[in-house]
């Protein structure tokens, strides 16, 4: 039972931050954190924005502008997912694929996103999405609003560099994610570029005593950049189906690599 | 689950020791109140609980298997109750890398196959082992060992000139429904121990500690059932899920002579490169058994289809399985059917000597298939010092057999077993590392 209590405890003590608890401990994580929140905070605006443009051309049947915003959009998603993810309800709205779903494609509750991917490619359709594009953007309307509020817990930030290479390496290297259009180039790119985000931000912090380890980090986003450079058009990016199986094994064995290394960026920092 | 012999903190216990007295409705302080409204647990006799650990033998854990000598284990080793082939992709884009990989991972070889404490790190840090087998690591008769497959070479242009000569990509046979997923490979890891835990606490160490040379491409796990031995000390073969004994007339693994000839290049006449010598090939065979319909198959058709007993495993001309059928004096396959399954595989003359293979299978259990019947078979793992005239020419002669319409090959793939790491400081694939990286190579 005292177990249980003292579990209790620091449970509680994890998720009820106050300003003056956290920057005791982590005064050097201040910086960091807040250029990281400035970061969230343009990409959330962005993807706002983008979305709002997204949900129009959906509304108004026209298909063509649809698709090509379609990409481009989530790649602010995907940049932010660390934070976005805090919000699970709205994670599942927005980015939910219809294998999380009993009915898969035909199911109601499939929404968000994936839900107007599968309308515009599978259907070539526009028919029967206005409600989810209502609902697509009320949702980040939402998750703006929620960000906003938030204050960033350190241990998830610095976490969220790893986690979303855990995310690419088990959801999305196969090409899952996007099925419908084969756009998961874009989201690599997005999620990559916010993995490294938040290893640049507090590399400044590790390097000294981690030389080798920063060489090593920083050698593996470079090979994962140039590779997907190799794929990059003038609106973005090839299709996933246009990624060669060698390429396609080296981002897989590099989203390994990364995970593992970026696994340890917490401890380095004396985060629990 | 298997093995953990050290326990870890005390504070531990206490807990479990709580839970167990709460569950048990005895109550503690504050559970006091809990504890007349929950039924007491049943109770064996004997005081155990249903968590409790299965129990393993100090014997059996620490078996160990030597790792370094002249040809690697795991294959004239006896074949422990459970086994697991991973095949992977490899990134290593040049010599220096491929040899790194090579070291790394026969480092971390040595440490499972012989055992050890990992480092404990701190806390704020993922553990360096994922605890399966908790704080130490006892061998549990573990091998691992490692085999190139034919795109390693084709796809490398600086291995490509020192391919070994029969290695090849798989390709179908006429019962063959290959699943591309399930098929092929830069390297297979052959694990087995005498615990499946064994094996997956060393599949999990590997790729935690070479994540950017190995991407898993497909694997497979099984078992052999144990069998007691005879009152006489005889130990029968295992049996596979059609329920035959399977491995009777195998080659003795324990004769090196016979080894030398049969599974090993090198010695006297090879026409393999040198860093070869010391190997053998693989052929592995992901193979569906119908159970279903078998088990629906009167005994005499079952026994006919195999060509021998099925429950003595004796040919159909003898006593004892480890008797030797005479074909000779049964030209018309009157006693054993000439397209019986081991008449086939085995004709038993002088010619079809030089087709002898070493088996080493498992068999295996997965789930159910679509259409509702069961996906069971048998993970067939062969060794043999020339693959052509090995596994090739035998399922070349089974094609057409009677026992196809009870199996359906769905995967696996060919490849060359490295040579031994001879000592402390020698590595797998050495030899074929500092040749790769010497350039182009004459062939000694």
């Amino acid at each position: 039972m005292k177990r249980h209590f003292m579990a209790a405890t620091a449970l509680a003590a994890l998720l009820c931050y106050t300003g003056a608890a956290y920057a005791e401990e982590d005064s050097k994580l201040v910086e960091p954190l807040a250029a990281y929140k400035s970061f969230i905070a343009d990409h959330t605006e962005k993807l706002l924005d983008n979305t709002s443009k997204f949900t129009e051309a959906v509304k108004a049947g026209d298909i063509a502008k649809a698709k090509a915003l379609y990409a481009p959009t989530r790649m602010d998603y995907e940049t932010i997912e660390p934070i976005a993810e805090l919000f699970s309800d709205l994670d599942h709205t927005i980015d939910a694929r219809a294998d999380d779903f009993e009915k898969k494609e035909q199911d109601p509750k499939f929404s968000g996103f994936h839900r107007i991917e599968h309308g515009l490619w599978s259907e070539n359709s526009t028919k029967g999405l206005e409600a989810y594009a209502d609902q697509l953007l009320a949702d980040v309307k939402d998750l703006n609003h929620r960000i906003e509020n938030l204050t960033f817990p350190p241990e998830t930030v610095v976490g969220g560099a790893a986690a979303l290479m855990e995310e690419v390496a088990a959801t999305k290297i196969s090409g899952e994610e996007d099925r419908y259009s084969h756009t998961d180039l874009w989201d690599f790119k997005a999620n990559f570029d916010g993995s490294k985000k938040i290893y640049d931000l507090v590399k400044p912090l590790i390097e000294k005593d981690n030389a080798d380890f920063v060489k090593k980090v920083d050698g593996d986003f470079k090979v994962v950049d140039e590779t997907l450079a190799k794929y990059k058009t003038a609106d973005g990016y090839e299709l996933y189906d246009k990624l060669s199986e060698a390429d396609r094994k080296v981002l897989a064995a590099k989203v390994n690599a990364l995970a593992t290394e970026l696994s340890t960026l917490r401890g380095k920092l004396g985060l629990n | 689950m298997a093995h953990d012999h050290k326990t870890e903190t005390s504070a531990v216990d206490s807990v479990d020791a709580s839970r167990r007295t709460l569950l048990l409705g005895l109550g503690v302080a504050a559970g006091g109140a809990l504890a007349s409204s929950l039924p007491v647990k049943a109770e064996t006799g004997d005081g155990k609980q249903v968590t409790d650990a299965p129990e393993s033998h100090i014997a059996d854990v620490k078996q160990r298997v030597p790792f370094y000598g002249v040809h690697q284990a795991g294959i004239v080793t006896p074949r422990p109750a459970n086994g697991m082939i991973v095949s992977f992709d490899v990134i290593a884009e040049t010599p220096a890398d491929f040899d790194l990989m090579l070291r790394k991972l026969t480092e971390r070889i040595v440490f499972l196959t012989q055992g050890g404490i990992p480092p404990v790190l701190d806390r704020k840090l993922p553990p360096s082992d994922s605890g399966i087998l908790g704080p130490e690591i006892l061998p549990d008769n573990l091998t691992i060992t490692v085999g190139l497959g034919n795109s390693m070479f084709e796809t490398r242009p600086w291995l490509n000139p020192l391919k070994p000569r029969c290695l090849q990509r798989m390709t179908q046979f006429k019962n063959d429904a290959l699943d591309a997923e399930l098929c092929h490979g830069d390297l297979s890891l052959q694990f087995c121990a005498n615990t499946a835990d064994t094996n997956i606490h060393a599949l999990r160490d590997i790729l935690k500690n070479l994540p950017e040379y190995l991407v898993p491409r497909w694997k497979q796990e099984g078992n052999v059932p144990t069998v007691l031995p005879e009152p006489d000390g005889t130990v029968h073969s295992a049996r596979n899920f059609l329920g035959f004994r399977d491995g009777s007339a195998n080659p003795h693994s324990g004769d090196d002579a016979l080894m030398d000839e049969i599974v090993w290049i090198g010695g006297k006449d090879h026409d393999e490169h040198e860093w070869a010598v010391g190997g053998t090939y693989q052929a592995v065979r992901i193979i569906r058994n119908f159970v279903e319909r078998w088990d629906r198959t009167p005994l005499g058709e079952q026994e006919r289809i195999i060509g021998r007993r099925k429950m003595s495993g004796a040919p159909m001309d003898a006593a004892k399985e480890s008797d030797t059928p005479d074909y000779a004096k049964d030209p018309d396959g009157k006693v054993t059917r000439l397209d019986a399954h081991i008449r086939l595989a085995n004709p038993r003359t002088a010619e079809t000597r030089k087709n002898l293979i070493l088996r080493r299978p498992f068999n295996y259990s997965n789930g159910v298939t679509k259409n509702g019947q069961l996906d069971q078979g048998l993970l067939f793992i062969a060794y043999q010092s020339d693959l052509e005239k090995g596994f090739i020419a035998v399922q070349t002669r089974l094609d057409g057999e009677p026992l196809e319409e009870y199996i359906k090959p769905i995967g696996g793939g060919y490849f060359f077993v490295l040579p031994g790491a001879r000592e402390a400081g020698d590595y797998l694939g050495r030899k074929l590392a500092e040749a790769a990286a010497a350039g182009p190579p004459t062939r000694s």
